[in-house]
């Protein structure tokens, strides 16, 4: 193998030499913490050596596939182990180790006193190298083992504080980790699904094919594929039918409507989890998925009709349900929620390059605001309920600092990063794809996304503090350079592709053969009116909770806004009812199903009539033939006369 | 000469008797008996046949049906015996222990 190579298959060794070493040799916490971050880190390093090596290819030769030994060989299906590196994976793998890396050094002073820090950090390498599979794989095999390992290990890490029965806001950790298991194996079905479709009609699962043999993306690009009979829905052509499959997978994953009822309730783990899993990498595999398999959803205008759908309306229902939260994660859960529907849109919508932006920059600020919501969190000993803080700006001047920053990019306020990316994917719903109803659901899920984080600023850090017994305070230790990191990319992580530089739509070219959009005049007229309105709404938020309401904002009791919206401020606080809706329309019948089987079918039916019913008519049939053996001698006699005589009287007259 | 049939009627005749002994009576010295007329009926029937056939087949199995019949009756009044030590009855109807 050549430098290259080697570098490549290293990236994913060292997280899982870092898991392997953890999970069975080290049992002492600092060093569990130390040899976790450093092996991410060094993957991080190992990453960037890869891509300048990657960069100073010819832009066609950027595409670099390393077979590592063969999987699986049944007839002419041939699966292997084998790594892809190509700008796409390049950019995936840069965000996973190197937020990653900051996260594993967060959680050093986060996971301080825990008591089971060999574990933690053990699964948080196992993660970041499941993770890493999924976006190095070169077949969608072992992406699904990658996309499988990262749901595991969320199972897991939601349920780290398994003995705990009430974490806030009243969940209960194990059961939570088994409803994200349970919701991601729809999705994960679906998946599944797609791939056996296409093994059937392409005969291999790699992207882009290996040793002479072409992928299915490649025989995709060549127009060779046909319909597949679909039972209800009728005849599909197989890539409308691959693509919608693909979706349900993406929609579980990424917590799209309506499947993302696992991710609010999965705030139940620690918070650098939900930073590093649940807002910037795994929930975000998704939208990889869809990019990777671009040459099918390009074909497949019926399904990216959903996908655009699903991904506007996640956004609206994430943003509003944001506005309502008073748990300081959960507004952030909602708030992830919010933002992967910005990236589906963008991805059903054709603006890969701008999903894949969004997706960088999301992950960079939102790793941010969910590790200062941890720091907060740390700092008040547990208490996440906004009601109880207020005033933390005097006490965590750091956190607050570079909170703001974060809250300012989540907002889309010009410069941060978040203004780039998610004006690019407005932008181009508005102008490129003419797509004039979701560009009105994104920008007023932003208009939202910006009052929700003025709320939650107002809420956390201004006024007074509103509960005397809390005594806060800022001890960050190792938390304090990862925030700093990701503040700075925060503020900066819109250059990757600001207009006229379009750095990263260069890069990704190769892969997607985008052109590059020609932004005009009107468009940065409509970016700044919607930065303007945007700030409009964040202050509006600010002021109403920091001048206007914080009297009335009482630990245990309800929103002031609930008093003018009632039923529909309650319904917004709890996603809009859709795990109402699941508990109503699923769980209960199924329920009393499994309740009516129980009773009527096996214990009346198969128990009552099938087991002891057939037991009982032996022991009659028995019961029966035993009053024959009456031990009467004389009865006795009398049947064999009876037997005599029939037997001499058939050969008597029969013969 | 005596006819035939009119042997084989008495045969047939003793054997019914002692098929309605054994099924009729109570006292098991009875049903011994009967069944002891059962197996004499079988004996006349053997000799007047052979009388018939002029052979003497029939009558050697005679010999050993009457020798068994001793060994029989000696086994059987054994047990009869001890049915009565143990019991103080012979009645075959109050002897239902291997009742199913």
């Amino acid at each position: 193998m050549s430098q290259i190579s080697w570098l490549i298959a290293l990236i994913p060794a060292l997280p899982l030499v870092g898991f392997l070493v953890n999970a069975f040799l080290v049992r002492n916490e600092r060093a569990n913490g130390i040899i976790a971050s450093a092996s991410v880190l060094a993957a991080f390093a190992v990453t960037v050596a890869a891509v300048a090596n990657l960069a100073m290819l010819e832009e066609d030769a950027r595409r670099i596939s390393v077979t590592l030994w063969e999987w699986i060989a049944v007839g002419k299906l041939n699966i292997s182990i084998g790594l892809l590196f190509d700008p796409l994976t390049a950019v995936m793998t840069l965000l996973v180790t190197g937020v990653g890396a900051l996260i594993h050094i967060f959680s050093i002073s986060y996971m301080h006193h825990d008591t089971r820090p060999a574990r933690y950090f053990a699964y948080l390498n196992l993660f970041v190298f499941s993770m890493l599979m999924l976006v190095m794989a070169d077949n969608l095999l072992l992406l699904f083992l990658g996309w499988e390992g990262v749901g595991l290990c969320s199972f897991l890490l939601i349920g780290h504080w398994f003995e705990r029965k009430n974490v806030a806001p009243g969940i209960v950790p194990s059961e939570a980790a088994t409803k994200a298991f349970v919701v991601n194996r729809i999705g994960d079905a679906g998946l599944l699904l797609a791939m056996l479709l296409l093994v059937s009609r392409f005969g291999t699962l790699s992207f882009y094919g290996i040793d002479g043999v072409s992928g299915y993306l490649s025989q995709i690009a060549e127009g060779s594929f046909t319909f597949v009979n679909m039972g209800i829905f009728g005849s599909v052509a197989v890539i409308s039918a691959v693509a919608m499959l693909m979706l349900l997978g993406v929609v579980g994953k990424s917590a799209q409507f309506p499947l993302f009822v696992w991710l609010p309730d999965a705030m139940a783990g620690p918070t650098p989890v939900s930073a590093l899993i649940h807002a910037a990498t795994m929930v975000t595999a998704g939208v990889y998925l869809i990019v990777r398999n671009h040459g099918i959803f390009d074909l497949a205008p019926d399904a990216t009709w959903w996908v655009v759908t699903l991904g506007s309306l996640t956004a609206l229902i994430g943003a509003s349900a944001a506005v309502t939260q008073f748990d300081i994660k959960r507004v952030l859960a909602y708030s992830t929620i919010s933002q992967l529907g910005f990236m589906i849109v963008a991805v059903g919508i054709g603006a890969y390059t701008a999903a894949i932006f969004h997706l960088l920059t999301h992950g960079l600020f939102k790793a941010l605001l969910f590790l200062g919501s941890g720091a907060i969190i740390h700092g008040l000993h547990d208490v996440q309920d906004m009601r109880r803080m207020g005033g933390l700006r005097k006490s965590m001047p750091t956190v607050y600092r570079v909170y703001i920053i974060g809250a300012l990019a989540l907002a889309g306020i010009f410069p941060f990063a978040g203004f780039w990316s998610k004006d690019e994917i407005i932008a181009y719903a508005w102008y490129f794809n003419q797509n004039h109803t979701t560009a009105i659901m994104l920008i007023f899920s932003s208009l939202l996304t910006a009052f929700y984080m003025g709320r939650q600023v107002a809420l956390t850090f201004e006024g007074e503090s509103r509960d005397t017994d809390l005594h806060a305070h800022e001890h960050l230790g190792s938390m304090k350079w990862p925030l700093y990191l990701l503040a700075f990319g925060a503020i900066v992580g819109g250059i990757l592709n600001i207009p006229g530089i379009h750095w990263l739509h260069d890069w990704l070219h190769p892969v997607l053969h985008e052109e590059v959009e020609l932004f005009t005049w009107q468009m940065g007229i409509f970016a700044g009116i919607t930065t303007i309105l945007a700030a409009g709404s964040g202050y509006l938020g600010y002021w109403l909770y920091s001048r206007v309401l914080p009297d009335q904002i009482k630990s245990g009791e309800e929103d002031p806004a609930h008093y003018y919206l009632g039923d529909i401020w309650k319904g917004l606080e709890l996603g809009w009812g859709i795990d109402y809706a699941y508990n109503r329309l699923i769980v209960k019948p199924y329920r009393h199903l499994a309740e009516f089987l129980h009773t009527v079918v096996d214990r009346q039916a198969i128990d009552g009539i099938l087991v002891e019913g057939s037991a009982r008519v032996m022991g009659r049939l028995a019961g029966f033939g035993a009053q024959g053996q009456n031990g009467n001698v004389r009865t006795y006699a009398l049947v064999f006369l009876i037997g005599v005589v029939i037997v001499i009287g058939y050969v008597v007259i029969g013969a | 000469m005596v006819p035939t049939f009119l042997y084989i009627g008495l045969s047939a005749l003793l054997f019914t008797i002692g098929v309605l002994g054994v099924l009729l009576r109570r006292s098991a010295l009875m049903v011994f008996m009967s069944i002891e007329l059962m197996l004499n009926s079988a004996n006349l029937a053997l000799v007047t046949f052979a009388n018939e056939w002029q052979s003497i087949d029939a009558q050697i199995m005679v010999f050993f049906v009457i020798t068994i019949a001793a060994a029989e009756v000696a086994v059987g009044l054994a047990l009869l015996v001890m049915i009565f030590r143990r019991r103080q009855s012979t009645n075959i109807d109050a002897m239902t222990t291997l009742k199913g």
